[in-house]
């Protein structure tokens, strides 16, 4: 997939996903949720299996890490604004590096479909070392009268074996 | 010389930890984080007891197949031709290269890379390259030459398990009396279970214990580590008050925890699944649930594998959708493990119940769980405070319910074991750490 809409249109998306992860690693999840994400989303991150080449990438469609409803979001959001969320209290630090965005047109009037690389930088405590996630994302953005939004994202995960102890944060 | 002293002086540390546990109910907190107890444990416990390895359903069709670990011993997990079950070691008889390097697949045959040899799935040598060229016109006695299984391998309830000790007890023996209990998870339908997918897999740097004594009984700490569940409206009870009653069960060297339910909601199983309940378990099963409307929540199977009944809401103000999760804590070194983590639902539930139980299962659970979650920061925390010196003279208190809570007569409970009328107790906690002293001292 290469870049196969207007400019204008490949800048909108550009900017919004720099905007998200802004969002994401400033812990302004409420905002993420209210202000990047359509009632309707499908939010997805599928188990990976290290399986033979002839066989595909090894992604479950049974078995996920995530598979989130706008209102399974909101309730992972409100949980994490109590003051009991010890998983991210104090918070992990994290980064999201989003690289090599490609975009295309979506299967509906008003979407576009679009690919991006995630490096997720995560240091938590005084740990002397970090956790690194690494993903390919796959996103619907619908763009409404308030601008572009997630309509779907599924996180392809470049591991068989999740090597943080939680995924308290989102991708 | 070194050697002989060090495992000297760590029996003396355990036979110290031991006494202090049986006759003041505290646990020397060194235990959490020590590489030279990890080393008796891995040839005293891993080595010696039955380990979880997979679930049938897994493995449904000849040929399929599932790559597992008892500590660094990789196995694979195959059906036969015929439908037999193997666990064999996964190493090359001729120059001990991993044989089968995905975790999971189809295949009638494994072929060595490395100068490739083949094995049948049944672990039979098949096929060795330039064979009389390399060994003779009469080649390799390929009976000899076979792939090592693993000692010993037994099936209970569709649940695979395996010892590398060849004169370990039979599984059921060792299952013993909470077979009764595990039958409240595995056999709500005659259908029996099916595993969701393929396990979710994480590194957590905690120490294998840690998981397996809270799953065997601790209650306590849901009012605490999980209260951001309460607060967000996940775990739907009114106030944490409500999780101080249950039962604590102590069977054969294992446990759980039975907790309370609204009366005729059945943790809102649909009704086909409380219909095919009522049929599938036996009368006084029954009869305990329905009397007591309770079911059992949290139970550990020593030594590290898990199971959690559980009932989420998924979404804002919906009801709760009942769940069982099953997993295996698997020591990966000193203070660190792998976890991994399946869903199982009755085969024959509704297609959208499977789905909406897999749902609030990876909500709540897993790597994901907002419970889990902070599960996995209270166990990483206790191991990294266990590594240093103090931890060596640092006793902590499981003395929850000792000298004060009495068993339950035997006539007024119709299971095995022993039972406990109260939730927040450490009995069974107490119960996991002396086998797990037995062992060790063994």
């Amino acid at each position: 997939m290469m870049i196969e809409t207007s400019l204008e249109t490949y800048w909108e998306v550009y900017s919004f996903l720099m905007r998200e992860a802004e969002l994401l690693d400033e812990r302004r999840e409420r905002e993420w949720l209210e202000s990047c994400i359509t009632e309707d989303v499908e939010y997805l991150m599928p188990v990976r299996e290290n399986r033979e080449r002839s066989e595909g990438a090894g992604f479950s469609d049974e078995s996920f890490y995530f598979q989130e409803t706008h209102g399974s979001l909101e309730l992972r959001v409100r949980r994490l604004e109590t003051e009991y969320a010890w998983a991210e209290d104090p918070p992990s630090r994290t980064r999201h590096f989003v690289t090599n965005v490609r975009v295309a047109e979506g299967d509906e009037d008003g979407e576009v479909a679009v690919k991006s690389n995630l490096l997720l930088y995560r240091s938590r405590g005084s740990e002397p070392t970090a956790d690194i996630l690494s993903a390919e994302r796959r996103d619907v953005l619908r763009k409404q009268e308030d601008g572009w939004r997630l309509r779907k994202r599924e996180i392809l995960l470049d591991h068989s074996v999740v090597m943080t102890h939680n995924l308290s944060v989102f991708f | 010389m070194i050697e002989e002293t060090r495992a000297q002086e760590t029996y003396e540390v355990l036979r110290e930890a031991k006494r202090a546990l049986d006759e003041e109910s505290k646990l020397l907190a060194k235990v959490y984080n020590e590489p030279a107890i990890f080393e008796m444990e891995a040839q005293k416990i891993f080595q010696k007891t039955w380990i979880f390895l997979a679930h049938e359903s897994e493995i449904p069709w000849p040929g399929d197949y599932v790559l597992r670990r008892i500590i660094d011993d990789s196995c694979i997990v195959a059906r036969d031709e015929d439908g037999q079950i193997h666990v064999l070691f996964n190493m090359c008889r001729h120059r001990g290269m991993q044989l089968c390097r995905s975790d999971a697949g189809n295949a009638s045959h494994f072929r060595c890379p490395y100068h490739g040899y083949t094995y049948k799935n049944t672990g039979k040598l098949n096929g060795v390259p330039f064979q009389k060229e390399a060994y003779g016109p009469e080649g390799l006695d390929k009976d000899e030459w076979a792939m090592t299984p693993a000692p010993r391998v037994e099936i209970y309830e569709g649940m695979i398990f395996a010892s590398l000790d060849p004169g370990v007890q039979p599984l059921e023996e060792h299952i013993g009396d909470m077979g009764w209990y595990l039958d409240f998870y595995l056999k709500k339908s005659p259908a029996g279970m099916e595993v969701v997918g393929p396990p979710q897999r994480w590194v957590m740097h905690a120490d294998w214990k840690l998981a397996s004594e809270n799953f065997i009984g601790d209650g306590y700490h849901t009012q605490s580590t999980h209260m951001s569940t309460i607060k967000a409206g996940i775990m739907r009870v009114k106030s944490p008050a409500y999780l101080k009653d249950g039962v604590q069960i102590l069977a054969g060297s294992h446990g759980c925890l039975f907790m309370g339910f609204k009366p005729g909601s059945y943790f809102n199983y649909p009704q086909s699944i409380v219909d095919t309940m009522k049929e599938s378990l036996n009368g006084a099963q029954v009869a305990l649930i329905e009397e007591n409307s309770v079911l059992p929540l949290n139970a550990t199977i020593f030594p590290n594998m898990s199971l959690l009944h559980s009932s989420m809401s998924i979404e804002p103000g919906g009801r709760s959708v009942p769940y069982v999760t099953l997993r295996v804590w698997q020591p990966m070194g000193p203070g660190k493990m792998e976890v991994w983590s399946w869903c199982l639902v009755e085969k024959d539930a509704p297609e959208d119940f499977k789905r909406a139980s897999n749902r609030s299962y990876l909500s709540t659970f897993g790597a994901s769980g907002t419970l889990e979650q902070d599960d996995a920061e209270n166990w990483s925390g206790t191991t990294r405070v266990a590594a240093g010196a103090m931890s060596g003279s640092h006793y902590l208190n499981y003395s929850a319910g000792a000298g004060q809570v009495d068993p339950i007569p035997e006539d007024e409970w119709a299971g095995p074991g022993t039972a406990y009328p109260k939730n927040y107790i450490d009995f069974a906690q107490r119960h996991f750490w002396q086998t797990y002293f037995d062992h060790l001292m063994a």
